[in-house]
């Protein structure tokens, strides 16, 4: 700062009219009625990802091609990028604020390409605590138990996976087709986490080959058994042969049974299992066909996997509900069908279907596959612990019994994959929490990210401390200044044409390329977070902003900024607000 | 996040202080801290009477790290002829002179004199930064003030009926080696203009659209949008002239409707309907003959 020059007398004074110091005598900070802060806010994608990935943050490093650093902060919360960049209906795309403004951000096939990046990258980075002699044992290897062991192995305990089939996964080895998950991609994952220190035991029933009580003598446990009883459709018939349930045909065809087939297929039901089979018929050479009770819009599935399985050429009837299977000698024959008509909105606010009195006609059929819902099988689980044919927890997964954890498709929550991972990194964060005597409840309010429920691990292990982030102020398409971006359709995914791919099961949808990845990065508005674009600082009428020292970010001299706020409208999304002075 | 190296958009070196007199918000001295960051330290500016006569600061302090003339408010043009003359006399040739008025200093009271130079083609640089009126005294119409701009002395009952004058059609008439168009919503663009203008020999003229919030009646935090609609609406185009022949068009905007730039000014809150489409009507028949100007 310039210094204040005091004339005492005439003899003091220049012989000419000059200037003999700068203006910045001059804190003309006082005239601020308006104070803009840097302040970073919560992107929407984040808080529509069940697993609350820091979506921003890897779209960050991804766009300047540092795939390495876009990896860790993507396994930072989620140890199952490449599964997830394949099988995740990616809610992040739906809320992404680009939507607003052109097409949403291809977030699932970004983070696919990290994924493979990463594929062979270790997971030691991630340990953050010394090892604990605690003893965690987890019911089931789907994608919540290893979640789970994974964030509890990075905080030093000694995790135990005890998974009843005979390879972990879940309904990632056994549900989900190879066409959509090839399994190497899944076991390189998986094999990480067992490197990393996460012991998985196979073939070992909890309740039944480990008795319930000997698996309480641990520090704590999780289950997350999944659910994987085929609801029955309870119509005549349903005993003949030719009827298969939907999740057991897919895990005998992952498991690499042959399962034959007749021609004509009918699959019921409008879920992920529905679609799952009916393109696995397909693949098998059947001409299989779908039947719902509702229309193409109440379908339950990923609309991807409708759109692909329409792509396949496999005719779907709506509006109708099988009421009777005939058989000939045992075997099945046709199927009896009636016709419904949507009436008022059920408990789930999709309209109920009503049957149509007197529709009723016959298709023939060779196979009959079920994929109406699945649900729990809760025998060898504690009844108390059991309520409305779930596990019941709070939001953290913690139940009634100490040390008693859940998560995945057993809690009250959507059945998907990417929810099951966030079930499980809450329950870790719940359990450590108990474990140390604490409350995870306290830490709510510092972990979460947005108002959805999601929590983020990198907060709950440091805080987050340094800049300061607005977890629950999430940025909408009216805080972004679009001026600073310009229109561009979002990149395509390779796939195989349809000729191609019905005939096998190669995966479907291919990985996009390095540079692609990174133009498609490049679309990201970074919502609520400074990347570092230099706005704030070019257009400064002031000279008030300045980059930092570190040259990381930029500081706002207080003493000269008069609060005109132009920082704060022109940065482009939303990481500046202006408060008012005094408050 | 980890340390990434830095690219800066627009030169590092601050030539302009802090602390100095500006309104917030203000698009005048915003200007003059990317003209100085273009320039470089080597330059002098000449200042009539203006805005920024005020906004240097009171003796015995300035605003920018080069030397400054403060002059009256006709001779901007003729100090700055005179300045470059002595400074060749001295062997200075390299060094920069700038001469910077406000749009009274040079489409009214500096007229004669700016015309005076360009026509002799001097060897100095006149930057006027329009503010569209006589601000600094209190907002009075001057020939720059657009149709239907409200100001203390085009009052809504007694508005401004004629068009702004077109300063670089006249500029271009007298065919000086170079002449540009910049706004300060387009820094890149703002600061390569003056780096070339820097570079050429001969009498420089660049226009500067520089909002002013109390005189346009915006909030103090729109004037970067305020420029940008300009832009956009093809109100304020983007532009170089050499020698009064060569057109260049910097930018062509999609052209988004003057509505979205007359409306967000409280001068123009009066404009009937009539009146937007008049002047819809009137940027579109000039963008026209500007694009037959520039192919």
């Amino acid at each position: 700062m310039s210094k204040k020059i005091t004339f005492t007398s005439i003899a003091d004074l220049p012989p000419l009219v000059v200037s003999m110091g700068t203006t910045e005598v001059n804190a003309t900070g006082s005239w601020r009625y308006l104070r803009p802060v840097y302040h970073d806010k919560t992107a929407p994608c984040i808080e529509g990802c069940p697993a609350s990935e820091d979506i921003e943050q890897y779209m960050y490093w991804a766009a300047r091609g540092d795939f390495d650093k876009a990896w860790e902060v993507l396994v930072e919360e989620n140890p199952f990028p490449a599964v997830c960049g394949r099988v995740c209906y990616h809610p992040c795309e739906s809320s992404c604020n680009r939507d607003h403004f052109d097409q949403s951000l291809g977030i699932n096939s970004i983070e696919r390409f990290i994924g493979d990046h990463g594929l062979e990258f270790s997971l030691d980075r991630f340990k953050v605590a010394e090892e604990r002699e605690q003893k965690i044992a987890v019911a089931g290897a789907g994608p919540a138990g290893l979640a789970a062991a994974y964030h509890l192995r990075r905080l030093g305990y000694q995790v135990t996976v005890y998974e009843k089939e005979e390879k972990p996964g879940g309904i990632l080895q056994y549900g989900i087709p190879r066409y959509r998950l090839p399994k190497h991609i899944l076991e390189a994952e998986i094999m990480r986490l067992e490197r990393f220190g996460v012991e998985i035991k196979t073939g070992v029933q909890v309740g039944k080959d480990i008795p319930w009580n000997e698996f309480l003598q641990h520090d704590a446990v999780f289950l997350a058994v999944g659910v994987h009883k085929s609801r029955k459709l309870n119509v005549p018939g349903e005993d003949l042969d030719g009827v298969i349930a939907g999740l057991d045909f897919l895990s005998r065809i992952n498991s690499g049974e042959d399962v034959s087939l007749g021609k004509n297929v009918a699959v019921i039901g409008g879920g992920n299992t529905a679609m799952d089979a009916v393109r696995t018929a397909l693949r098998l050479g059947s001409t299989p066909a779908i039947y719902y009770r509702r229309t193409r819009a109440e379908m339950p599935a990923i609309l991807d996997e409708i759109e692909e399985a329409e792509r396949e050429g496999i005719p779907m009837e709506f509006l109708v509900t099988p009421v009777e299977l005939i058989g000939e000698n045992g075997a099945l024959k046709a199927m009896k069908l009636q016709r419904m008509e949507l009436g008022e909105p059920d408990e789930s606010g999709r309209r109920r279907p009503v049957p149509v009195e007197g529709s009723e006609y016959v298709v023939e059929v060779d196979n009959v596959i079920t994929a109406i819902g699945e649900q729990g099988d809760f025998t060898s689980i504690p009844e108390k612990l059991i309520e409305w044919g779930v596990v019941k927890s709070d939001a953290f997964g913690q139940t009634e019994q100490r040390p008693v954890f859940a998560g995945g498709d057993i809690i009250e929550q959507p059945h998907t994959v990417v929810h099951a991972i966030g079930s499980g990194k809450k329950a870790a964060m719940a359990i450590h929490a108990y474990l140390n005597g604490g409350d995870i409840a306290t830490l709510a309010d510092k972990i979460h990210v947005g108002n959805k429920g999601g929590v983020s691990f990198l907060r709950f292990r440091d805080g987050h401390e340094g800049d300061p982030v607005d977890n629950h102020e999430v940025v909408t398409f009216e805080n972004i200044n679009t001026s600073y971006f310009t229109r561009k359709d979002r990149h395509q995914v390779p796939e195989l044409d349809v000729k191609t791919r019905i005939t096998n099961f190669e995966e479907v949808k291919g990985t996009i390329d390095r540079e692609a990845a990174m133009d498609e990065a490049l679309r990201c508005f970074n919502c609520g977070v400074c990347n570092m674009c230099d706005n704030c600082l070019v257009f400064c009428p002031d000279v008030a902003i300045k980059r930092r020292d570190d040259r990381f970010r930029y500081e706002i001299d207080y003493a000269y900024c008069k609060g005109c706020g132009i920082c704060v409208v022109e940065c482009p999304r939303s990481a500046l607000s202006l408060v008012p002075e005094g408050k | 996040m980890n340390h990434v190296d830095i690219q800066p958009r627009i030169p590092e070196p601050e030539l302009m202080y802090s602390g100095h007199l500006a309104c917030p918000g203000c698009g005048a001295s915003l200007a003059m801290r990317y003209a100085l960051k273009a320039l470089g330290n080597n330059t002098m500016v000449i200042i009539p009477a203006c805005c920024w006569s005020i906004i240097a600061g009171p003796f015995p302090y300035s605003a920018l790290g080069v030397p400054i003339y403060h002059t009256a408010f006709e001779t901007a043009a003729a100090v700055a002829s005179g300045m470059k003359a002595a400074l060749d006399q001295q062997g200075k040739s390299d060094v920069t002179v700038m001469a910077w008025a406000g749009d009274g200093g040079t489409y009214d009271i500096g007229f004669q004199a700016l015309s005076g130079a360009a026509e002799r083609n001097e060897d100095f640089l006149y930057v006027c930064y329009d503010n569209e009126a006589y601000m600094n005294t209190g907002i009075q119409r001057s020939s720059s003030t657009p149709f239907g701009a409200w100001t203390t002395t085009t009052p809504e009952n007694h508005r401004k009926e004629r068009p702004k004058k077109d300063i670089v059609g006249i500029l271009a008439a007298h065919r000086i080696p170079y002449l540009a168009t910049v706004s300060v919503a387009y820094p890149e663009d703002f600061i390569r203009k003056f780096q070339k203008a820097r570079s050429i020999r001969g009498m420089k003229f660049i226009q500067i659209l520089s909002p002013c919030p109390p005189g346009w009646k915006t909030a103090d935090d729109q004037s970067i949008h305020i420029s940008r609609l300009a832009v956009e609406s093809r109100i304020f185009p983007l532009l170089e002239i050499e020698h009064g022949e060569k057109y260049t068009l910097n930018l062509e905007p999609e052209g988004i409707s003057v509505r979205d730039y007359l409306e967000a000014q409280g001068r123009f809150r009066k404009l009937s309907e009539q009146d937007v489409a008049y002047i819809q009507n009137e940027v579109d028949r000039k963008w026209e003959m500007l694009k037959r100007q520039v192919s």
